[in-house]
């Protein structure tokens, strides 16, 4: 059970650094660069894709011992992590919809483990 | 009828998305560096960026917000793959939780059409 819990959490780390690079790479995108090579080889979107990298890592290390079931369900943690990731770095709003939306997920989550 | 048949390409590819998440697990719980290790996630980085591909390609067709709102059917197919598979329970309390999660993904990426 302790495992579970443990490497639970490294799932959701796993997650959160997932959300990190889907927002280097949409700041990323926002940008205009000189060659296509250059949109993809510069250095916030390589790092972005390397943290990608190291996140389906990390997830495959945690299922040894998070069941199938569970995942689906902390990588949920995602939305919020890129709307309040978003919200910081990009200045996206988060609508009073998006919050209850987020919210609800989060009660989803808790409820599925208790 | 077009436009089902791109709902169903949409499923599909989704399925398919979560056939990785089973190469993921397999892949956790195999020894560190063994064979099956390298097979399962080199199977699921194939499958991620033969996914990305075709994701892109449905973008074309389909909303952004109706294509990362269908997203949400990864909880079920983990649910539904962890039994099978992976033999975990389905409760009652794990199907509530996951239809709240759905219901919060969808409310959430809804949010974002506004």
């Amino acid at each position: 059970m302790k495992n579970e819990v443990m490497y639970g959490i490294l799932f959701l780390f796993s997650v959160f650094i997932s959300s990190v690079s889907q927002i280097l790479l949409k700041k990323s995108a926002g940008k205009a660069y000189e060659s296509k090579i250059r949109e993809y080889l510069n250095p916030p979107v390589m790092i972005a894709y390397f943290i990608f990298f190291v996140s389906t890592l990390l997830t495959m290390f945690a299922y040894r011992y998070v069941p199938l079931s569970l995942g689906p369900v902390l990588e949920a943690t995602g939305y919020l992590w890129v709307s309040l990731l978003g919200w910081f770095f990009l200045k996206e709003r988060i609508s009073r919809k998006k919050w209850i939306g987020l919210g609800i997920i989060i009660i989803g989550i808790l409820f599925f483990n208790l | 009828m077009q436009k089902t048949r791109t709902y169903v390409y949409l499923h599909i590819l989704l399925l398919f998305y979560s056939l990785g998440a089973i190469c993921s697990k397999f892949a956790g719980e195999a020894e560190f560096l063994s064979f099956p290790f390298f097979m399962y996630y080199g199977l699921l980085l194939t499958i991620m960026v033969i996914y990305a591909v075709f994701w892109q390609q449905i973008l074309k067709v389909i909303p952004l917000t109706t294509a990362y709102a269908s997203k949400a059917v990864t909880v079920i197919w983990g649910l539904v793959w962890g039994m099978l598979i992976f033999h975990e329970t389905l409760t009652l309390q794990k199907a509530i939780g996951a239809g709240i999660i759905m219901f919060g993904i969808v409310m959430v990426v809804k949010a974002d059409e506004e």
